[in-house]
């Protein structure tokens, strides 16, 4: 039996004080969401996963810059199997091939690894932190609350949000301070651009894979169908575009059906990276600012069908 | 979108025009309904889902009943702002129902039973607490205060994958009056619960309602509802078909004569006066006779225009000629009967 005054404060009385506005719900609707996500066993292995390509570029700048700066005169034993290796071609392997240099190139390529295992933990989490709420229909309770869609598809894409940066933004940016530790506090002042442009493509990569995970988990609603488009979407969508572009020699173009390339032209872009200079360099890319008009273009019909969707229609035959 | 039969669209205009205890309320009252529905209408692509309502709630507990496919789910998603009305407008206190802000007066109970399975039920009336703008202090209390209210502290920390249907339904109450809303929108609130649960809820609608709250209760349990409230909309095919209290939409259906039961000791002498009066349209007689003159009693099955006028007369009737009545029973009165009578004889659209 509790004491009187608990039983007081839990008597059920009419509520007398003020709401806080809607904005405040969207972090409780990410909180739910990153809640479901990191139940999921998939998502663990896969930041584990994440965490080793973060380890591999966080030691390989290390190891670059302690070879290139204390042995590089000397020669590096490798065992039995590379016998006398000389330091400086270890050191070109890790610049030229790793781009390990705290580059445009090296924060690229981080992204662009990263990338790949958020999308695969976004194609199989998104039926279940935004697909579900449509198949099963408990989008009723979200919607009947004191907010409007807008707020749903925010709080949704933040906890979107929250995991692709700590996934690729956050460690990119570890990445930059951790060469510039090792290297010289100059390397902060050149390459603040770096800095920016990692934010950019981090936030291009935000918007893109938040809308389009929205939109699709929406249409799509279960993980396999959703699995299979995004695959579609970030695979297939690839290697059509080089076998167009490398094999058959079309237009350059015909690239930009690959979106994932399309957002790494346009943090190349931020980054200031001569065109010519876009690795690999035997591959033609189309211009940036045609990667940035199909990306823009794609946002645009994601909240266009997000505006449609998000309602709580009963479908009546 | 076909329309209703003519007497009853007829009854609809009248219907909804009459003076019932709701409507006096409402002109005693400055502020805007609680709920308003004004010509409204809603498609889903082709197919209409609400036609032309028009619907006034000012307090009081009120049942929405109609065949499957009526236009329910619709009117209440409607209500509660999850839907914008194709044409017309539905406001709450005078706030346009789709607006975030109206949602703050309303409170949804769901007919679904989707939830976040992996949650506690705890944890999801936090959750929905926090939608509604409470600081997290105040959400910990609100949490607590209702799962208190709809008897579920003691079961709150349960996963909710493991609840029993009548367990999801005070979950989903409790989330509704987690804002303590002005209007309460329930969608088949009943469903899968207890003969005690069910007690123990309609006890508390009824309080809900005493302290002032509008519920507006979509249900299949006519014969529950019934115990609830006297007033009622009835829908069919999109369209409100009658909205009143069960009485007065009776009292409207002219094509359609109450039927009435009455046991009497000299039933023939009953039926000879009861056929004198205007109201009366129809008779049937069952006279039990031990011999060919000797009545012992018998039950006269009467169908009479105009009810209240009818039991009057018969009360004085009775009073007059010292008829001795054993049982007298109205057998078509129900919600039951007068959905089927609205809805063309079987209820279905």
């Amino acid at each position: 039996m509790p004491p009187p005054s608990q039983e007081m404060l839990l008597k059920y009385r009419p509520w007398r004080g003020s709401f806080h506005g809607p904005s405040r719900a969207v972090w409780a609707i990410a909180r739910v969401a990153l809640g479901q996500m990191v139940h999921r066993k998939m998502f663990w292995s896969m930041y584990g996963l994440s965490l080793m390509i973060f380890l591999f570029f966080f030691f390989g700048q290390y190891l670059m810059f302690w070879l290139d700066t204390q042995i590089s005169s000397q020669t590096f034993s490798g065992g039995s199997l590379f016998r006398n290796v000389p330091t400086q071609g270890l050191i070109t392997f890790l610049k030229r091939g790793a781009q390990l240099d705290g580059s445009a190139q090296t924060f690229g390529n981080f992204i662009w690894f990263e990338g790949f295992i958020v999308v695969i933990v976004l194609a199989f989490v998104g039926s279940v932190i935004v697909g579900n709420d449509f198949h099963y229909g408990s989008l009723p309770f979200f919607l009947s609350k004191p907010i409007t869609r807008w707020h749903y598809v925010a709080g949704k894409c933040l906890a979107v949000a929250l995991f692709v940066n700590l996934m690729t933004t956050l460690p990119a940016i570890v990445l930059w301070v951790q060469y510039g530790l090792i290297d010289d506090f100059e390397y902060f002042i050149d390459n603040f651009h770096l800095l920016l442009g990692i934010l950019g493509y981090g936030l291009i990569l935000t918007v893109t894979l938040s809308l389009l995970l929205l939109a699709t988990a929406t249409w799509l609603r279960r993980t396999v169908p959703m699995v299979m488009v995004w695959m579609a979407l970030f695979v297939l969508s690839r290697s059509i575009g080089r076998g167009l572009v490398d094999g058959m020699r079309f237009d350059p173009r015909w690239r930009l059906i690959d979106l994932w390339n399309d957002m790494y032209l346009i943090g190349h872009w931020i980054w200031g990276t001569p065109h010519q200079q876009l690795r690999p360099l035997s591959q033609a890319q189309p211009e940036y600012w045609q990667a940035a008009v199909v990306v823009v273009a794609l946002w645009a019909c994601c909240v266009v069908y997000l505006h449609r969707r998000i309602q709580a229609v009963e479908v009546v035959s | 979108m076909a329309t209703s039969e003519p007497a009853t669209t007829a009854l609809r205009e009248t219907v909804a025009a009459a003076k019932g205890p709701i409507s006096e309320s409402a002109s005693s009252e400055s502020r805007p309904p609680v709920l308003l529905f004004e010509q409204v209408s809603k498609w889903y692509g082709p197919v209409l889902g609400v036609n032309h309502v028009s619907l006034q709630l000012t307090g009081g507990i009120t049942g929405l009943v109609g065949a499957n496919g009526a236009g329910k789910s619709t009117l209440l998603k409607l209500a509660t702002g999850q839907i914008r009305p194709g044409l017309g407008r539905v406001t709450v206190r005078g706030i346009d129902a789709w607006d975030w802000r109206a949602k703050r007066l309303v409170g949804y109970c769901p007919d679904i039973d989707a939830f976040y399975e992996e949650m506690t039920g705890r944890v999801f009336v936090y959750t929905m607490a926090r939608l509604c703008g409470f600081s997290r202090r105040e959400a910990n209390e609100r949490t607590e205060m209702v799962l208190q209210r709809v008897g579920m502290t003691d079961r709150a920390d349960r996963k909710l994958r493991g609840y029993s249907k009548g367990m999801r339904q005070r979950i989903k109450l409790a989330q509704a009056l987690l804002n303590d809303p002005e209007l309460l929108v329930l969608d088949e609130p009943l469903s899968g619960i207890d003969p005690i649960g069910r007690q123990e809820l309609l006890k508390l609608f009824r309080q809900l309602a005493e302290q002032g709250k509008t519920l507006l209760i979509s249900s299949h349990e006519l014969e529950e509802l019934e115990k609830l409230t006297e007033h009622v909309a009835i829908m069919a095919r999109g369209r409100i078909a009658a909205v009143g209290t069960l009485q007065q939409i009776r009292d409207l259906l002219d094509d359609m004569p109450l039927t009435v039961r009455i046991d009497a000791d000299q039933p023939r002498t009953v039926a000879k006066l009861l056929l004198a009066s205007p109201d009366v349209v129809g008779l049937d007689l069952e006279a039990k006779q031990v011999r060919r003159t000797d009545e012992i009693g018998g039950t006269l099955i009467v169908r009479a225009r105009n009810p209240r006028r009818f039991f009057r007369d018969f009360g004085r009737l009775t009073l007059e000629e010292h008829i001795e009545v054993r049982h007298l029973e109205a057998l078509d009165d129900s919600t039951h009967a007068i959905l089927g009578y609205l809805l063309g004889g079987s209820g279905k659209t």
